[in-house]
């Protein structure tokens, strides 16, 4: 448990916000060099960290996870030291009010999310805020800010790693890095004497913004099994069981018709011949992971996908449970040593 | 004054549970009484320290203590906490905060994934009463052994200098006073001011729920004149028309001539104008009839009582992020001081 946290602390503490991955290059690099016998980069920011298995015309299983977190992109400087911006993914503005983020010019500065007391805002207003009535308090002045902060410099949440009650984690881009993590300790653990495959992870650029880094950085692997791993809503308050997993019960397999059925079927079967934790959950048409991408790159493959509960998606305070991650890292290992999938 | 401020700022206080902020205040005091000085508490839970001077009039000097928080109402089977507000709390500004606990347990309030939400959830402000608190429990069992019905929480948040001079923490409201009285306490006491006042400085209890408080401590003190030193509500940011901003940070001490609970003592309030003018200190009228504080209870009390405010600028006041201009602090320290040690 302790390397995943110090894995996911590593992670975290990464700025990645979508189309800013490569930044991560050095953080990636020093987390995997004992791990992988080779790491690449992409063109779209995505990493491809190959592992072998050292055995003549071994299948190829490539495992994906994203790098990449919701946030924002500066629009505009305005007076004061006021930015606007716009949203990079699927931002949850509802809890952008008062919220802290880090702004990444020139150098990272510190930043508001603004908000005005009820009794200074217009009349009425009874909705959450638009983004575009919203700005970054800065506390710096225009000119000062101008040598700081260029237009299109992104912005991300800045909440650090925090623990709580049992074995719960909470901090923001936990989606997808608690797959990543996942990802990375089972290639840690793994002896490759074991390893059926010649292991390809591929962690991921822009998935929230349209699924595109793992379409390209699997594109020229070409496969012959494909398991993509994402965060999935955890059961919660007024969240309908049937579209949710539960934390603590284990990563989950993901029944879907986007994804291989005799694949998803015998990694089913493996987990519960080897007494593995795991749930299922279905979801009948559309995965919105990566399985997409991956789906349709190149000749297109066969594909599976792992989930792992995650509360208050998209939000600085997204928590997961490090059992879940480590269940994620088990079921991970038992495919990769599992011929004949 | 930064570094007090900072132990005062995290220190956990919400209204009715302000022993921790007391006692940092009361440790502070103690190093460097001034001289023939009195400090007591009170049963109605404010801190005080006299410091005579005969047949002079009373002055009280006036900060709250207490900060807004929440109190568990309830707890759910799921371990989830419902919870109310301790204070005035916009709940736009609760979705996917942290929270902490008396104890120190972590928690944070919970926001049910966007993906899930209906336009018109997304859409819709939330209500307090909708909300809930995680506190990684996943029963009502675990949870009970977690915490309580009737627990505190408070904001968890950290104090953060930021961009030209600004600074962001939780409870700002009403710290920056206590830090503000506690500095000039010192001064006194090193013998760098002197006072033409039989002065008074109360740390009051309790003003964000129901100013009871300072309604005791005017009682017990009977003060011929007040200063009440604050936190004010502005909103100073892009998008605000200009009356609506009510005062800007940066700008100096804010000086009121009226609030939604208060109108202050005329002359008095021109006097503090005329001394800061005199000593160059820098000031601004609140531009707005807007916000209340203890002033209204102190000036109601039995034997009626001269009150001004002095306040600082605050941006998103009552939430995680409470923003004042350190400036401004020291704007107000200055016109405090220069009415303590009386011009005429």
């Amino acid at each position: 448990m302790e390397n995943i946290k110090k894995t996911l602390v590593a992670l975290c503490s990464q700025m990645s916000v979508s189309g800013y991955e490569y930044l991560a290059e050095k953080a990636i690099r020093e987390l995997c060099a004992d791990i992988f016998d080779e790491i690449k980069t992409d063109p779209m920011g995505s990493y491809v960290l190959i592992k072998r298995c050292k055995k003549e015309n071994a299948p190829k299983l490539l495992i994906d996870g994203h790098l990449d977190t919701v946030g924002m992109m500066v629009t505009d400087i305005k007076k004061d030291g006021f930015l606007s911006v716009v949203n990079i993914g699927g931002l949850d503005t509802r809890v952008l009010p008062a919220t802290e983020v880090t702004v990444y010019g020139k150098e990272e500065i510190y930043g508001l999310v603004t908000s005005t007391p009820p009794h200074l805002r217009k009349q009425g207003a009874d909705s959450v805020p638009a983004l575009k009535e919203l700005y970054i308090d800065t506390g710096y002045s225009k000119e000062e800010l101008e040598k700081i902060v260029k237009i299109g410099d992104p912005v991300g949440y800045r909440y650090k790693l925090t623990e709580m009650n049992g074995g719960y984690v909470t901090t923001s881009g936990l989606d997808d890095k608690a797959c990543v993590c996942g990802i990375i300790e089972a290639m840690r653990e793994i002896d490759v004497n074991d390893l059926k495959y010649d292991i390809y992870v591929t962690i991921s650029a822009q998935e929230e913004t349209g699924k595109n880094g793992s379409a390209r950085a699997s594109f020229g692997i070409d496969p012959d099994i494909a398991i993509i791993t994402d965060v999935n809503f955890a059961s919660g308050d007024g969240t309908p069981d049937y579209e949710c997993i539960k934390c603590k019960d284990g990563c989950s397999v993901d029944i879907s018709s986007l994804t291989d059925k005799d694949l998803t079927r015998n990694i089913i079967k493996l987990l519960n011949k080897k007494g593995i934790k795991h749930q299922i959950i279905c979801e009948p048409s559309r995965t919105y992971t990566n399985n997409e991408g991956v789906l349709v790159s190149g000749q297109g493959t066969r594909t599976a996908v792992l989930s792992v509960p995650l509360k208050n998606m998209h939000t600085p305070c997204e928590t997961v449970n490090l059992e879940d991650i480590k269940s994620l890292a088990q079921v991970i290992c038992a495919i990769a040593c599992e011929e004949n999938l | 004054m930064k570094e007090l401020l900072k132990e005062l700022s995290l220190a956990f206080g919400p209204s009715g549970c302000e022993d921790e902020v007391r006692d940092i205040i009361e440790k502070y005091i103690k190093v460097a009484m001034p001289k023939g000085a009195e400090l007591f508490s009170h049963k109605s839970g404010g801190l005080f320290l006299h410091i005579p001077n005969e047949n002079k009039p009373k002055m009280m000097i006036c900060a709250h203590m207490d900060e807004v928080g929440f109190m568990v109402t309830g707890i759910k089977d799921n371990g989830l906490l419902h919870f109310g507000c301790v204070g005035g709390i916009d709940p736009i500004v609760l979705t996917s905060k942290r929270v902490i606990s008396e104890k120190g347990l972590c928690g944070s309030i919970i926001a049910k994934p966007v993906h899930l939400l209906s336009p018109e959830e997304r859409d819709k402000r939330p209500k307090i009463e909708n909300m809930l608190i995680d506190i990684g429990a996943d029963s009502k069992e675990e949870a009970s052994n977690l915490t309580f019905v009737g627990e505190y929480f408070t904001f968890d948040s950290d104090y953060i200098e930021y961009g030209d001079g600004f600074v962001k923490c939780k409870a700002l409201d009403d710290r920056l006073g206590c830090a503000i009285m506690c500095k000039a306490i010192r001064e006194i006491a090193k013998g760098n001011i002197t006072s033409e006042y039989d002065l008074y400085f109360a740390f009051t209890c309790r003003e964000e729920v129901s100013f009871s408080g300072a309604i005791g401590a005017t009682e017990l003190i009977k003060p011929d004149y007040a200063i009440v030193i604050e936190s004010k509500a502005v909103a100073d940011v892009c998008g605000v028309s200009e009356r609506k901003k009510v005062c800007d940070l940066g700008k100096g001490a804010i000086v009121s001539f009226a609030d939604l609970g208060t109108i202050y003592d005329k002359d008095f309030t021109r006097y503090i104008m005329d001394l800061c003018d005199k000593n160059e200190i820098e000031y601004q009228v609140h531009r707005m009839v807007s916000g209340g504080n203890d002033s209204r209870h102190i000036q109601l009390g039995a034997c009626g009582c001269r009150v001004g405010l002095l306040s600082a600028a605050s941006r998103y006041i009552h939430s995680p992020s409470d923003v004042v201009h350190y400036d401004d602090l020291d704007a107000i320290y200055k016109a405090l001081t220069a009415v303590i040690k009386g011009g005429n």
